[in-house]
């Protein structure tokens, strides 16, 4: 790789010189001191590395939503998180429910997948409306007419379901099978987050599979090439795109239960922040690419977990974990800016 | 018109029905009909409750009486209008009834907060059960003759009656505002006369729908020969008409808080804050096409620089003047936009969008955190903002407070006035249309864009300063998403690039909630529902900038022309990837 200067160094290329020297600086410095006090031994460094791969994987499967329907429409759909939102907070009830009458820690498999299923499908049902209603109208408007749109929609389903169900924190009942630790190789790590990390992974592979080997994965690939073309050959775009919004949809409200695992409440604003984290992901693996979704994911959960301790601890700056959004909204930025396809994607 | 279009028109006019339900059923159970329930429309006749449900099922069914434009038929005939209408309308209610069935044989109040027997009395018109959803049906049939009967009046009859029941909503609601106002007058008789109980008085009613009928009517009747002899008036004697209108115009703008006492003069400064932040963000995304969401980023940066400099207590302690403080802070404001700005500008629409929106927050954060607390003060913010000082006026009270916010509105809309028209402006629609063609035409992309970003963060850290001078003090809790949401949306219902839109758009969306408590609780659901609706119905907006307007509807009918400008196919969003 050869670094090349611009001939004429303009403003804004110093402006973002200067900033790519800086964050490079900082970083360095940052873990550098940290490092060197040594507050943090191994065991804690791993325990915030586990933490960061159960969170990252949730986020994973949330962005996978955003780069599917990226893939097929070229736009960001902004609601997503809130279709996340939705699912999770609609399945508190049913989960409540079976807590009340004792199914869910009797039998509890059977009661997991009560609740899986009500939030996926509730997920799925708002994701598919909100394309029919808000999107597919829109489709061959200018760029920033639909995501204007998916904004509203994303304030629109926070409220509606705020007024639905009211606008307090909900806390799920405790899942007694998903209480205490295994222990893998003489390290003793959460239940939960085996489950996330397991169930993440499988709903990645799966929908991986589903996208390469099956009929509607294959027309979704087609969508995603070519829309007229695809047509052509008797490919239903529409139909195909109101699957990608299902898929999307069914992965985000899993994502939800997930994420109940590791953080227990609900509310009517949750979806916001793992929405645009979600997102970050989804760009820093290439938006459209589901390999680069889920490691975009996995790695902003561990940046996410890791960084404010490693880059800031050391320099003295008070309660680091304050600053756990600040890093994923920076890095957000960042990726933005100097790499906007990702880092598997290719410049084009 | 034959049977097959026939079955199909009435299909429409069943399934609009069953969306009038959906409707009416979620306006119940987000709770707006209980909780505007004690507003009052026409008192002890209407309330804003009741109407708001009804007002779906009616709309809806209005709906169904004309098949849409893409049928390529014409009216069908008259039994049918209103066979369509009471279809649409019977299928509404008798949903709604069923609703109240299945609400009183289900626990639904266990999930859905609001499915709550109260809500159910309401809904069935406070008779008991059973009478209740029977006289629901008996009201759907009428609605249905009623919305039927609308859509065969003759257009020159139509518009003024929809106008006039419109205006006595509108009256009636206006009803704090009004009441105030009367009372300052000292028009106690006028007031008790219109308004009772929180809702128009039946006389009052009547007169207010029947002055608006009449004006309709002579408008519809008589309008076009008025308007034709103000077309053939003189040059001068039409220019004298419109300088006595603006001077009317900046008299009542000077004597405003007066008549509206201390409260409404709060409210209207508000209002006045958010209108600068609309045109500065009009600037950004109406003029220059850049979709900023982190606008409240700068509204912060204002806020807090002003506090910092003028606020005794801050961590610098000078205790500047106000006056001495804006021309720093708007010095900052022009840096910050362009620090910020210069890294961004060069990403496209969308993800312009998203690093704006992480800006933003990243601000917000960083305003909360202990990190910034000697600065900022953490979430204790800073305190002891001092009010500008000018000949001893009291800058505290609201009603003074509004003179300057106003100086700088009309200065702010004079300024984004002038920029539209001048050779800027005109760099800016071309590099909202096209940006390699502007480019190939000599225009720097980049400087015209930087330009956008630092007026528009000047405006912003003007209002910014406004609102900690205005509070006595700024917390970071008053500078989140929501506020840039909500100049973005006041935008969009006004017009992208219409400077009247910003005005009209912040006293709806800002004002409004203000007076009327009851939306307030509902101000973000409208506001989302206000984005979608303007995006699907009306991109360009209520009072659309001229321009706008022929941007955003001449390809509605001329595609290929849409597709040959913007070099993007017809059948699809633009295809582009990701790319600097």
């Amino acid at each position: 790789m050869r670094l090349r200067l611009p001939e004429r160094l303009s403003f804004v290329d110093l402006i973002l010189w200067g900033l790519r020297v800086a964050i490079v600086v900082f970083v360095l410095v940052g873990s550098y001191a940290t490092l060197s006090q040594g507050v943090l031994g191994f065991d804690g460094w791993r325990t915030l590395l586990i933490v960061g791969v159960a969170q990252g994987s949730i986020y994973a499967l949330i962005a996978l939503g955003y780069t599917l329907v990226y893939g097929v429409l070229f736009m960001i759909n902004f609601a997503h998180g809130e279709v996340f939102m939705a699912g999770v907070f609609t399945a508190f009830f049913a989960a409540t429910a079976l807590a009340d009458s004792g199914i869910l820690n009797g039998n509890p498999l059977f009661g997991l997948a009560i609740i899986f299923a009500v939030s996926m499908v509730t997920s799925m049902v708002v994701a598919v409306i909100l394309e029919r209603v808000a999107y597919r109208p829109l489709r061959r408007a200018p760029r920033l007419v639909p995501l204007i749109t998916a904004i509203g929609a994303s304030l629109f389903l926070q409220y509606t379901f705020r007024s639905l169900y009211g606008s307090g924190v909900r806390s799920y009942p405790t899942i007694e099978i998903l209480t205490g630790t295994f222990d893998i190789a003489g390290v003793p790590i959460q239940k939960t987050q085996v489950v996330v990390i397991v169930s993440a992974i499988l709903l990645m592979v799966g929908l991986y599979f589903f996208v390469q080997r099956t009929r509607t994965g294959r027309a979704m690939r087609a969508v995603s090439e070519d829309k007229d073309v695809a047509a052509m050959m008797g490919i239903n775009v529409d139909r195909v795109i109101s699957t990608t919004f299902a898929i999307g949809g069914l992965l985000a409200g899993a994502a939800g239960i997930l994420y109940v695992f590791l953080f227990n409440s609900v509310s009517f604003s949750m979806g916001f922040l793992p929405g645009i984290k979600a997102f970050t992901a989804a760009v820093l693996g290439g938006i459209g690419n589901i390999v680069g979704a889920m490691l975009g994911g996995l790695f902003l959960g561990v940046l996410e977990s890791i960084g404010p301790f490693l880059f800031l601890d050391g320099l003295g700056v008070p309660s680091t974990n304050q600053l756990r959004d600040v890093v994923a909204f920076t890095l957000l930025v960042l990726v933005l800016i100097f790499r906007p396809y990702g880092i598997l994607g290719r410049k084009e | 018109m034959n049977d097959t279009m026939l079955g199909r028109f009435y299909r429409r006019a069943a399934g609009l029905g069953l969306l009038g339900t959906l409707g009416a059923v979620y306006v119940a159970l987000i709770g707006i009909v209980e909780r505007f329930e004690p507003r009052n429309i026409v008192t002890g006749y209407l309330t804003l409750g009741l109407l708001t449900a009804a007002l779906v099922v009616f709309v809806t069914a209005y709906r169904a009486t004309e098949p849409p434009h893409s049928w390529g038929i014409g009216p069908p005939p008259r039994q049918h209008v209103l066979g369509a209408g009471v279809l649409a309308a019977v299928i509404g209610a008798a949903g709604v009834a069923l609703f109240l069935v299945l609400n009183r044989a289900l626990p639904l109040d266990a999930v859905l907060v609001n499915a709550n027997d109260r809500m159910s009395e309401i809904l069935g018109l406070g008779l008991e059960f059973p009478a209740g959803a029977l006289a629901l049906l008996g009201a759907g049939l009428a609605f249905g003759v009623a919305a039927g009967g609308l859509r065969l009046l003759a257009p020159r009859f139509r518009g003024p009656l929809i106008a006039a029941v419109v205006a006595v909503m509108l009256v009636s609601l206006m009803e704090p505002f009004m009441r105030v106002v009367l009372l300052q007058l000292g028009q106690n008789a006028i007031s008790g006369f219109f308004y009772q109980s929180g809702g128009l008085t039946v006389p009052g009613a009547i007169i207010v729908a029947g002055a608006v009928l009449a004006i309709g009517l002579a408008n519809s009747l008589r309008g076009e020969a008025v308007r034709e002899r103000v077309a053939e008036m003189p040059a001068d004697q039409r220019r004298g008409i419109q300088i006595a209108l603006f001077v009317v115009g900046i008299v009542f703008l000077l004597v405003l808080p007066q008549l509206i006492g201390s409260f409404l003069s709060e409210v209207v400064g508000t209002v006045g804050l958010y209108i600068l932040m609309g045109l500065g963000l009009n600037i950004v995304v109406g003029y220059a096409g850049l979709l900023d969401l982190g606008y409240v980023a700068f509204f912060a940066i204002g806020a807090y620089a002003t506090a910092i400099l003028t606020s005794p207590v801050s961590v610098l302690g000078w205790g500047l003047s106000f006056w001495v403080a804006i021309p720093i802070v708007m010095l900052i404001a022009a840096l910050s936009g362009l620090i910020i700005g210069a890294p961004v500008l060069r990403l496209r629409g969308d993800y312009l969008a998203i690093v704006t929106l992480g800006i933003g927050e990243i601000v917000r954060i960083l305003l909360l955190s202990d990190a910034l607390r000697p600065w900022t003060g953490g979430a204790q913010g800073i305190l002891q903002v001092p009010p500008p000082e000018f000949a001893d006026i009291d800058f505290f009270q609201p009603q003074n407070l509004y003179y300057p916010i106003l100086a700088f509105v009309v200065l702010g809309a004079f300024v984004a006035i002038s920029l539209a028209n001048s050779r800027v402006g005109r760099a800016w629609n071309a590099m909202r249309e096209d940006e390699d063609v502007a480019a190939a035409t000599g225009i720097n992309i980049t400087n015209y864009k930087l330009l956008a970003f630092s007026l528009g963060a000047v405006f912003g850290c003007i209002a910014g300063a406004f609102l900690a001078v205005k509070l006595g003090s700024i917390f970071p809790h008053n500078l989140n998403l929501l506020v840039s949401i909500t100049v973005l949306s006041l935008i969009i219902l006004g017009g992208m690039g219409s400077i009247p839109g910003v005005i009209v758009g912040a006293f709806v969306l800002v004002g409004l909630p203000e007076l009327l408590r009851e939306f307030a609780e509902y101000r973000l659901l409208i506001y989302g529902a206000v984005l979608i609706v303007m995006m699907l119905w009306r991109p360009e907006g209520l009072i659309p900038s001229a321009q706008r307007k022929r941007e955003l509807r001449e390809h509605e009918d001329d595609e290929d022309q849409w597709a040959h400008q913007t070099g993007v196919p017809t059948a699809m969003p633009a295809v582009e990837r990701p790319g600097p």
